[in-house]
């Protein structure tokens, strides 16, 4: 499958809000979280959206990035 | 709503509604997953099944018990529980802990058990995180319900063979940290 390319602003429309799909970034790349529970409705345990880049905030949560591994990679994230 | 409680946690500079969004999705993982258990639990038959039923039968009720505990705080704090009993459902901080496709396959239903308490164990972490130091009362339920995920984890990780923990079944009543708020 063809990896998509996109900007922050592109991303932020990935925001799994009324239907739309759910993408997050981290460390340059694109992840499809769309169909996991725990993005559901395009929000993570109430501190994190959908369309965001990730990066500096994965330091302070309770897992590390291997969690984001169990979603589809799809993408990069471009300047 | 213990009104004066709720504003010691946000002059302590606590986001009271994010964090009532967690005790609120954290109690939803607590009663969901009592409830997959109690499916798990029935389904751990056979040689090999039998030997983990009691043990899962015990990290049934302690996640019974800590929705149980996690509700006062819930109202205390302002907060409330939705109305319609699905859309709590799908609010959980955790996936559901549904039964494998192979139901009679025990390793199966043992890693739904440990991923279930691993993400209760990351999300009391994340409350604790949020609290300590701030909001001693859901600091010291947070921390009381964690002590219990992290035995549950440890539990089911030492019969999938990932190593030992040091830690033994209950003996005795369940919840012993948890007790204290249920009281």
């Amino acid at each position: 499958m063809d990896q998509k390319q996109l900007t922050r602003q592109q991303l932020l429309k990935f925001d799994g809000r009324e239907g739309r799909p759910a993408y997050v970034a981290y460390k340059g790349k694109v992840y499809d979280v769309t169909g996991s529970f725990l993005w559901m409705g395009g929000r993570h345990q109430a501190l994190h959206r959908a369309g965001e880049d990730l990066t500096d905030v994965l330091d302070t949560a309770p897992h590390g990035e291997d969690l984001l591994e169990r979603v589809p990679l799809i993408g990069m994230l471009i300047p | 709503m213990a009104r004066v409680a709720r504003e010691m946690v946000e002059r302590s500079g606590v986001n009271v509604d994010q964090l009532l969004e967690l005790l609120v999705k954290n109690a939803a993982a607590e009663l969901t997953t009592f409830y997959y258990y109690t499916i798990l639990r029935v389904n751990l038959i056979g040689l090999e099944g039998e030997g983990i039923k009691e043990i899962a039968e015990t990290a049934r009720i302690e996640d019974r018990n800590h929705f149980e505990a996690l509700v006062p705080r819930i109202y205390e704090l302002g907060g409330k529980l939705p109305d319609d009993m699905k859309v709590f459902h799908d609010m959980s901080a955790c996936p559901p802990a549904s039964l494998p496709k192979k139901a009679d396959d025990v390793q199966a239903v043992l890693k739904v058990l440990v991923e279930a308490e691993r993400c209760a164990v990351r999300g009391y972490t994340q409350i604790c995180n949020m609290t300590a130091g701030k909001d001693h009362r859901t600091y010291d339920l947070a921390l009381a319900i964690l002590n219990e995920e992290i035995e549950h984890e440890s539990w089911f990780s030492e019969f999938l063979g990932e190593g030992p923990s040091g830690h033994f079944l209950r003996r005795g009543e369940t919840s012993p940290f948890v007790s204290k708020f249920m009281k």
